[in-house]
């Protein structure tokens, strides 16, 4: 008898990889999501794909510590229904700053972790469960692609946002994030670099955005030099009436 | 009265129960008291004999007969009703307990006229329930008539059972009992004696002739209602009740408890799983047939050593389903090695509550919200079950004018406060809060805390806290050398600067 000649394993096309979901392929807007969130500032909508925050998808913010996260994402957590969840925040919450800002905290869910095992799998919860947006800072444990690639999968099956912040570091490391950023407070502003965005290829240097920190954080003047200043532009410009300003003192 | 009622109740009147409840050694060969908001309830035939009373104060008691002083433990007291309630239940289904506050005396009372066939008549019925009886450590008394009530007061007065008694027999028996016996409606009583009625058949006299009516209208519906149940009247004169009362069912309590036992040794977790579903399923049978729903159950797993480790698992809403439940038992499963070769698997479930029937509308759009929400339910109980409960919480406002005071952490199930007084609302409030503060250097003349801080806006002055640990500090908007807003201040009793948040 004749024996069966087995069969040779059949080698992947190219085709059939181009197929896959999860394959990253530069500007082919094919395979990513849609549904996006508006970020609130328009001139980040307009560097992002869909004008907003991709949902259901995992967004990586790089930053040296704490850099203005809640500036970045207050306006679009205002706008989202659902659950705010902190996991592992580098430090408490303050409630009055948020009752400040409008945020309702019954919304907000603060989740602490021990460690990275379990911050893995609370997140995959979390994503999965699209409970509303989830915030995450990855604890001092570094990630590994695998790890990421999890919780980007998670956040994939979930319909909400997910955002993990992580340190600067982690720039320079690849991840299977949909949307990538960098920011960092200058002295103009909050300063953000779009540099990984699935669906869109970056062709030349990117251009960072600013976005204007509240009024509130500017420096104001010492209270001896308001007169100063205002028997300057006498002539020109009525001065403020003092009574509208905090009395205040100036340097220590 | 309706004469149609066979019913046959006996009455079970344990008169020492507050003393032997408590198990004490030899507390018959002294004299000891039990106590109840310091008053004497129950002395023993020793005390009583050195003239210790009922309702006497403790030092009296005490000076009178050099008594032992128990307090009284009325847990027990029902712990022991509760053993003698399930032993009972062997020769009726029907049992109630029975409380008399006024004479602080409990005991049970048994509704026996369908079970008497079956025990050979009410005299061999009788004296296997007394055989019984005198096996126990407690001394009781006895009393059969009608109806239960009338069953209990005849407890108090002491007739051999014969085996054919009839109602009238009963009503003529209860007619000798002093009204005294009713001290737990101390105001009627005090009324009866006023009027001159000594004796249950004075009682019974002027219902015949006048009518329960009269009584009604002395003495309140309450009292009259307790008449009509010691000699079972139907006070309903237009037409009589088609049914009788019907009688309470003793349930004996009932719980959850299956094993598995395994073929060969189970060493990893994995092998477990198909066990944990099955015991699962038949618990949520369990529950379903029940009607009932569980929020805790225990996991026993041993090995052939006899060696036993116990998992708790809780949920944060009761749960009649199985899923949930395996969830959380994998991940305590998950969270710890087993520590030895698995034998045997147990799941056990004590305790177990009606369901809760949820209404609600009817929804064929399908609502995302509602799956949103139960994904939610369930997100939260797998979170806890794996970090603990403390780990997740929501934050509230506390009213203070310390900045950490006023962050409150709140669990979930509770409120959180969100009215932020003037002052709060429009000073700067940064959004993270250092858990501690961190102190700050001073190196040449300006601040330093992981690089140069300028100071921005400020001061704000705190104040607080003077009746505990005074605290008195300005608060200032200050920029680190890379920019980042922090949150400092000065303390004005130590004279140092901190670092207590940071803008973000």
């Amino acid at each position: 008898m004749n024996e069966i000649p087995s069969e040779p394993p059949t080698p992947i096309s190219l085709e059939q990889l181009l197929c896959r979901d999860d394959l990253w392929m530069g500007h082919s807007q094919r395979f990513t999501t849609r549904a996006a969130l508006d970020t609130g500032y328009e001139e980040l909508n307009t560097s992002l794909l869909n004008q907003g925050w991709p949902l259901g998808s995992l967004v990586e913010v790089c930053q040296q510590g704490m850099q203005g996260e809640w500036q970045l994402f207050t306006p679009s957590l205002l706008r989202l229904p659902g659950m705010i969840v902190l996991l592992n925040p580098p430090a408490s919450p303050f409630a009055q700053a948020f009752i400040q800002a409008g945020i309702d905290l019954e919304r907000l869910l603060v989740v602490a972790v021990a460690n990275k095992k379990d911050f893995i799998a609370g997140f995959i919860e979390l994503s999965r469960a699209s409970i509303g947006a989830v915030l995450a800072w990855q604890p001092d444990e570094s990630m590994t692609y695998t790890e990421l690639r999890k919780c980007q999968l998670a956040a994939s099956e979930g319909t909400g946002i997910s955002v993990m912040f992580r340190p600067a570091s982690a720039q320079q490391q690849s991840s299977p994030a949909t949307l990538r950023i960098y920011a960092q407070i200058v002295s103009i502003g909050l300063e953000i670099t779009v540099f990984k965005q699935k669906g869109r290829l970056q062709t030349h240097q990117i251009k960072p955005i600013v976005l204007r920190l509240p009024e509130k954080w500017q420096p104001v003047l010492p209270y001896h030099a308001l007169n100063r200043n205002a028997s300057k532009t006498k002539q020109e410009v009525r001065p403020l009436p003092l009574a509208s300003v905090t009395p205040l003192r100036g340097k220590t | 009265m309706s004469a149609s009622s066979s019913r046959l109740w006996l009455a079970i009147r344990f008169s020492d129960l507050s003393l032997s409840a408590l198990k004490l050694d030899g507390s018959v060969e002294k004299p000891v008291v039990v106590i109840q908001k310091k008053r004497v309830i129950f002395a023993n035939a020793l005390a009583e004999a050195a003239g210790a009373q009922l309702d006497m104060d403790i030092t009296t008691a005490q000076l009178l007969s050099g008594c032992e002083v128990v307090e009284r433990d009325e847990e027990k007291e029902q712990a022991v009703l509760h053993e003698l309630s399930g032993q009972f239940y062997h020769f009726s289904p029907y049992i109630d307990r029975y409380y008399s506050d006024g004479l602080v005396q409990s005991g049970l009372v048994l509704e026996i006229s369908s079970c008497l066939k079956l025990f050979g008549g009410l005299k061999s019925f009788s004296e296997r329930v007394f055989t019984h009886l005198a096996q126990t450590p407690y001394s009781f008394e006895y009393g059969l008539a009608h109806s239960a009530k009338a069953a209990w007061y005849l407890s108090f007065d002491s007739y051999a059972i014969a085996g054919d008694e009839t109602k009238p027999l009963f009503i003529q028996r209860l007619n000798k009992l002093p009204i005294d016996l009713l001290l737990d409606y101390p105001k009627a009583v005090e009324t009866l004696a006023k009027m001159g009625f000594k004796t249950f058949g004075d009682i019974a006299r002027q219902i015949e002739g006048q009518s329960i009516s009269s009584f009604k209208k002395r003495l309140g519906t309450t009292f009259t209602d307790i008449l009509c149940d010691i000699y079972n009247i139907d006070q309903n004169f237009q037409q009589s009740s088609l049914f009788e009362k019907p009688r309470d069912i003793y349930r004996p309590v009932e719980w959850f408890e299956e094993e598995i036992q395994f073929d060969y040794p189970v060493t990893i977790v994995e092998q477990l799983k198909s066990a944990i579903e099955d015991l699962l399923q038949q618990l949520s049978n369990y529950l379903r047939k029940r009607q009932q729903q569980c929020q805790y159950v225990e996991w026993c797993i041993s090995d052939i050593y006899k060696n036993k480790e116990f998992i708790k698992v809780n949920s944060d809403e009761p749960q009649s389903h199985w899923q949930l439940l395996y969830d959380l038992t994998l991940i305590q499963f998950d969270n710890k090695e087993l520590p030895f070769e698995v034998d045997t698997i147990k799941l056990v479930c004590h305790h177990v509550m009606p369901l809760q029937h949820k209404s609600q509308v009817l929804d064929f759009d399908q609502n995302p919200r509602r799956k949103t929400v139960r994904d939610y339910a369930i997100t939260i109980a797998k979170l806890k079950a794996r970090l603990g409960d403390s780990a997740v919480y929501k934050l509230g406002y506390r009213d203070s004018r310390v900045p950490e005071v006023t962050n409150a952490m709140v669990a979930l199930a509770d409120k959180c406060n969100q009215e932020l007084p003037e002052i709060h609302l429009k000073a700067l409030r940064p959004t993270w809060l250092l858990t501690k503060p961190e102190l700050i250097e001073v190196k040449n003349n300006q601040l330093h805390w992981h690089g140069y801080l300028s100071v921005l806006v400020g001061p704000e002055r705190v104040i607080g806290d003077w009746w505990e640990k005074p605290v008195a500090r300005d608060y200032f908007l200050a920029r680190r050398h890379d920019n980042l807003p922090v949150w400092i201040y000065f303390d004005l009793y130590s004279k140092q600067w901190y670092v207590h948040g940071v803008f973000a």
